[in-house]
């Protein structure tokens, strides 16, 4: 055992250990319990009582101590329509009750809400200081339930997922389009021709659908796809329209503009390429694999409405 | 030092500590490893690689139940086996059983990390094991529970040294907590329903879960500390009354927190409220434990300088005093509101996990070693080396994790002038990978640590192999 080491306690006799020894030198001291550590251990407990008498604590029969705490919020009445102050006990719904009416921004907020769901998609676009409103709350609204497909800023994704951006609008880009679109969600549908086509008639289509908008030049082979392609055989014309500029109550593409969402056109080098992706996508056709979820029952009318001005606004506004 | 005159390996049973040891060991590279590949997941999500296998939600209990049961559960085995031995001067009782529990529990990890890779899970944290595992863990428990019983029965000391307290009330509350938030009804071999439901089984689970952490990583680690600070300091603990208090006090208390693990949810206000001062007035007997344990060594403090193993301890009971203090703040409502959902929690226990039971561990094993194989340590500064990559290691982690954490609890409190949030979720995401990168490094510091010590064991056992041979024949000559 160290003896050499013994603290200065221990020197001037005050403090023994217990006497007893393990495994040969295993001792304990006898020290008091350090005071500052009993008056904070004392100290936790006195706050722990305060503690209790201010939140709800103990259970007591079949109820608890409710505390002394209380909290002021207000409560619109759902027959009457008047906001009533109400006071409460504390507890967590009563506290969020009170922090959705006293948070910052929060009456800002509840005004600009008010104003937005009276005006009329026309108004609110003139108004500048409701349109920095709807992008404040567009932001958070769009970035936690659109931009996970959108993208962050409505770009979409080619050959997935539509772009917000631009000025294509599949099922029309009005705001009461718009909003139509995102209470009722949208399922894009195109046949699959490979069945219904030969392989010869699909390059002859894809060459055609390529010369709208100016791909590729004219050639015999467009001209026998613009016959298939206006004619009973593919019928295309049915969704497309005749000019090819599409139709957007069927969410049918406009192949004229080179904005291509589906087959990646613009990112293929030779016309030959380009004429591939444009008939694998004819052959394939779209079934179930452009899907818009319908957001009625996921947000409220409100943020449906703001929704519809922050996409837009988003860059693509007709 | 007075030493009975029996040859301690013949006196005690030092095989299966040996064991035991070299398990923690193996655990401890396994388990980490994992944890720094979950964590670069998070940094750098491709590396799921699509593989469902290799997801976070499949890697993540494999990582908690290695370090937690396999490395964290090996190390208090073969120290309590090996405590208990000595402070009671009794060879262990029931040998055939110590081994039952060894090969028993060794193989329950293993089954249970497979299981968790093929998704076979009860979804309990902490707790994933499937039933049949949660039997088979039950009967070692109860086996370790009679050993520990029965080795202190035939003690040949008048009485139980304080360690002993701590592995006791350890070993009987981790067979509560174990029983009840495992009581499930089968429906497969590999699927079974919780017998509670709603907010009723969340608060079972926290029971479990909170309590696990004081039982199995407080209360026995404390046991651990009890014996190895005074032995490797050489000097006798600071206070025996400190010690029945703190003890006592301990024990009492923990199990009444758990709830502050569920604040804001559908737990009832007035539980929540309990919860949370019950883990602010732990907060003492909490560091009562870290005051005995540090100020055994005052007076002595000169060791720090020199024995690399006191730095071990010291710095795993100062890790132990400060996650101690962070825990009670957290658990707080208001702290809470911020901290709950983000990775401080994460950080949080992490400083206790790192800095004071797998430090505390690696301590007491730097002890144990030569004594287990008769040898001295292979290298003295590797073990300097491995305590600055843990310490280095582990600093980055938590700090990282405060950034992380702390960072996206504003972000989500955030708002612009008109009362909206002012960012989405996934700008909490973006801001976290800076901090997630850093904690993995962190993660890799520890351990290469690990796998330091590793070396210098292994060392240390083959040079006790070699010679083994020699003295046995040098015997014989004589």
């Amino acid at each position: 055992m160290s003896d050499n080491t013994v603290n200065a306690q221990q020197k001037s006799g005050a403090v023994q250990t217990t006497g007893h020894a393990w495994d040969g030198d295993l001792q304990e001291y006898n020290n008091p319990l350090p005071r500052w550590w009993l008056w904070s251990f004392y100290g936790t407990v006195v706050f722990s009582v305060l503690y209790w008498l201010i939140y709800p604590s103990w259970p007591v029969g079949d109820s608890w101590l409710k505390g002394m705490s209380t909290v002021n919020y207000t409560v619109t009445d759902k027959a009457t329509g008047k906001e009533q102050a109400q006071e409460y006990r504390w507890n967590t719904r009563s506290q969020l009750l009170e922090d959705l009416g006293t948070a910052a921004g929060d009456q800002q907020r509840k005004a600009m809400l008010a104003k937005v769901q009276a005006a009329s998609y026309e108004q609110i676009v003139k108004d500048p200081q409701m349109m920095e409103f709807v992008r404040s709350v567009g932001k958070g609204l769009f970035g936690d339930n659109c931009a996970a497909c959108h993208g962050r800023g409505g770009q979409g994704v080619v050959g997935m997922y539509p772009n917000l951006t631009d000025d294509d609008w599949l099922w029309g880009g009005s705001m009461d389009k718009i909003h139509e679109t995102l209470v009722n969600g949208r399922k894009g549908f195109m046949p699959a021709f490979g069945a219904v086509l030969k392989p010869e008639q699909l390059d002859d289509v894809a060459e055609y659908v390529l010369t709208l908008s100016n791909e590729v030049p004219a050639s015999a082979a467009a001209e026998r796809g613009k016959e298939i392609f206006q004619g009973q055989v593919g019928g295309c014309y049915y969704c497309h329209g005749a000019n090819g500029k599409g139709l957007a109550s069927q969410g049918a593409a406009n192949l004229t503009d080179k904005i291509w969402a589906i087959a990646d056109v613009s990112a293929q080098k030779t016309p030959q390429d380009k004429k591939t992706v444009v008939k694998d996508f004819v052959t394939k056709g779209v079934n179930n694999t452009r899907v818009m979820p319908a957001w009625q029952d996921r947000l409220s009318p409100i943020d449906i409405k703001l929704l519809a001005v922050y996409v837009h606004q988003l860059g693509g506004a007709k | 030092m007075a030493q009975s005159s029996a040859l301690p390996a013949e006196q005690y049973n030092y095989d299966i500590v040996r064991k035991f040891t070299i398990m923690a060991m193996v655990w401890a590279v396994l388990g980490m490893s994992v944890g720094v590949y979950i964590a670069s997941e998070l940094a750098w999500p491709f590396l799921n690689f699509d593989i469902p296998q290799l997801t976070f939600g499949r890697l993540r209990p494999v990582h908690t139940t290695l370090v937690i049961f396999g490395f964290g559960g090996s190390a208090l085995f073969a120290t309590s086996y090996y405590v208990v031995q000595r402070t009671c001067q009794a060879r262990l009782a029931f040998p055939w059983l110590a081994e039952f529990t060894f090969w028993g529990w060794t193989g329950g990890v293993a089954l249970g990390a497979l299981t968790y890779v093929s998704g076979i899970t009860q979804g309990r944290e902490y707790a994933e094991f499937e039933w049949p595992l949660d039997i088979a863990i039950t009967l070692v428990w109860v086996s370790y529970f009679a050993i520990y019983v029965e080795t202190l029965r035939r003690r040949s000391q008048p009485h139980i040294y304080v360690a002993n307290w701590f592995f006791l009330a350890y070993i009987l509350a981790v067979a509560l907590l174990h029983i009840f938030n495992n009581l499930a009804v089968p429906v497969s071999l590999t699927k079974s329903y919780s017998l509670f439901a709603g907010v009723q089984d969340a608060m079972t689970q926290w029971w479990y879960g909170h309590n696990a952490v004081g039982f199995f990583l407080t209360a026995a680690f404390l046991g651990m500390m009890y014996y190895f600070v005074p032995k490797q300091a050489g000097r006798p603990v600071y206070s025996y009354r400190l010690s029945i208090i703190h003890f006592w006090a301990l024990i009492f208390l923990y199990m009444w927190a758990g709830g502050h693990h569920l604040h804001w949810t559908s737990l009832p206000d007035w539980v929540s409220t309990l919860a949370a001062t019950f883990s602010v007035i732990l907060l003492m007997p909490s560091w009562g434990g870290m005051i005995n344990g540090i100020m055994t060594l005052s007076g002595a403090w000169d060791k720090l300088r020199s024995d690399p193993i006191m730095l071990f301890l010291i710095t795993s009971l100062s890790f132990y005093g400060m996650s101690t203090f962070e825990g009670p703040l957290m658990s707080l409502k208001s702290v809470n509101a911020l901290s709950h959902y983000t990775d401080w929690t994460v950080g949080h226990v992490h400083s206790g996990a790192l800095g004071w039971v797998a430090l505390v561990s690696f301590g007491s094993f730097y002890h144990l070693i030569p004594r287990l194989w008769d040898r001295k340590i292979y290298s003295q500064t590797l073990i300097y080396v491995h305590f600055w990559l843990a310490t280095i290691g582990i600093v980055l982690y938590i700090v990282s994790l405060w950034v992380a954490g702390i960072g996206q609890g504003l972000m989500l409190r955030a708002f612009d002038d008109y009362g909206n949030l002012a960012y989405t979720f996934i700008e909490t995401v973006e801001f976290m990978h800076t901090p997630y990168v850093w904690r993995a490094l962190g993660g890799a510091f520890f351990v290469s640590g690990v796998l330091v010590m590793v070396y210098n064991m292994a060392m240390t056992v083959r040079a006790a192999r070699r010679e083994q041979p020699v003295i046995e024949a040098k015997l014989a000559k004589a």
